[in-house]
């Protein structure tokens, strides 16, 4: 039996960046009103939530270049969560913040929103799984 | 014989261009006639191209049309006078320059401000791998981003090509006051006697051609950008050279259509 929503890939990584003429609540907001043909009210109800969860409301009328490493990462992530039943794929995250020594702040990020989606994958380079810790053991 | 062979080049790829333009033209045209394109973020960046297209530039093009309509106004009134042909200014007034001359200069004023800015919003996107990004989120590019565009150019120019009309009876009430010593019954009654409504419905489905091709071009231009940053101006430069020939491929076309 199939089921009637599979889950779906959602991508973050450099190679996906945030558009850059829009905020960061409108690069989030964009997925389900698209997907889902959600009102502006509800999504945006929605992604300040999701902001909240991950410490950064004040980042949700910031665009792209006004974002730190982080802050940009955390915006990728909540968007990719915003497909339903997100199956996350994280390209080679430490391209995204290179400046991070391990994967502390990215756990932390996955927990915030671990409700989110589905499933979570990481693709890195096997040169870097020190990097990751118990994760890689 | 390499002159020959340098101006066959130059054809094909004038013709491979319009063939391109058109093809990209029915593959846009499909999209608008279908239900499934408007969905939620389509409306928004509906409402969002039309508040930066039509509703930022009101001021300026107020004050824009009043100049132009006062000018042109005045010097076609002065000409006539000049020329004893006072009797025809209701004729020359609606037949030339709220049918043609308004829409010309409307869409010049929007290609500058708007079809500029889209080519080099679309060649940014793509050089930034931005609409990479929104086909991975399984967006369709021309739902996304040509639809509304379109839709907005369209409306843009009928509607403010129709102000620009306006601001030129206008003035045309006062200066034939000034100059023809007119009434504002007597104006009227000539400028509605000198009305043809086929004229205005051309001028009116001119607009909205122009709307058209004024957004279609920057936009298809615009995604022919590569990763290199240089680019960019490439394109956008390009891009504004054909869209001033398709203004002036659509003029020639009205005036066409108005002999047959």
């Amino acid at each position: 039996m199939t089921d009637a929503h599979p889950e779906q890939t959602a991508p973050v990584g450099a190679d996906v960046p945030l558009i850059s003429n829009q905020n960061v609540m409108m690069n989030i907001s964009l997925i389900k009103e698209y997907h889902e043909n959600w009102t502006k009210a509800q999504t945006q109800a929605f992604v300040s939530a999701g902001l909240e969860r991950l410490g950064l409301s004040h980042i949700a009328n910031r665009r792209n270049p006004a974002l730190t490493a982080e802050e940009r990462f955390c915006a990728m992530l909540l968007r990719a969560a915003m497909i339903r039943n997100a199956l996350i794929v994280i390209d080679r995250p430490f391209q995204i913040f290179p400046h991070l020594q391990d994967a502390t702040f990215l756990l932390g990020a996955l927990d915030g929103i671990s409700d989110l989606f589905m499933r979570c994958f990481i693709l890195d380079y096997c040169w870097m799984k020190d990097k990751y810790g118990a994760l890689c053991r | 014989m390499h002159g020959l062979e340098s101006t066959g080049k130059v054809i094909i790829s004038v013709v491979d261009n319009l063939h391109d333009t058109l093809i990209f033209s029915g593959k846009v045209v499909r999209r608008l006639l279908h239900p499934a394109a408007y969905n939620r973020a389509t409306r928004n960046v509906l409402v969002n191209q039309i508040y930066f297209t039509s509703v930022q530039i009101l001021p300026v093009f107020l004050a824009l049309s009043v100049v132009f309509a006062s000018l042109l106004v005045g010097i076609v009134f002065q000409s006539l006078k000049t020329l004893g042909l006072a009797e025809y200014f209701g004729h020359v007034l609606m037949g030339l320059i709220v049918t043609e001359l308004s829409p010309l200069l409307t869409v010049l004023l929007i290609t500058l401000r708007s079809s500029s800015a889209i080519n080099a919003e679309i060649a940014v996107m793509k050089s930034n791998r931005e609409l990479t990004a929104l086909e991975m989120f399984r967006i369709d590019l021309v739902d996304y981003l040509v639809v509304p565009r379109i839709i907005n150019g369209m409306l843009s120019m009928v509607l403010l090509s129709s102000l620009f009309s306006i601001v030129l009876m206008a003035s045309g009430l006062l200066l034939s006051a000034l100059i023809f010593d007119m009434s504002v019954d007597v104006y009227t009654n000539i400028l509605l006697n000198s009305t043809s409504f086929s004229a205005i419905f051309i001028a009116l489905v001119k607009c909205a051609v122009y709307g058209f091709f004024v957004t279609l071009i920057p936009i298809r231009f615009g995604l022919r950008a590569t990763r290199e940053l240089t680019s960019i101006p490439i394109t956008v430069s390009r891009g504004m050279v054909n869209v001033f020939a398709a203004i002036l491929i659509i003029e020639v076309l009205s005036l066409l259509t108005r002999l047959f």
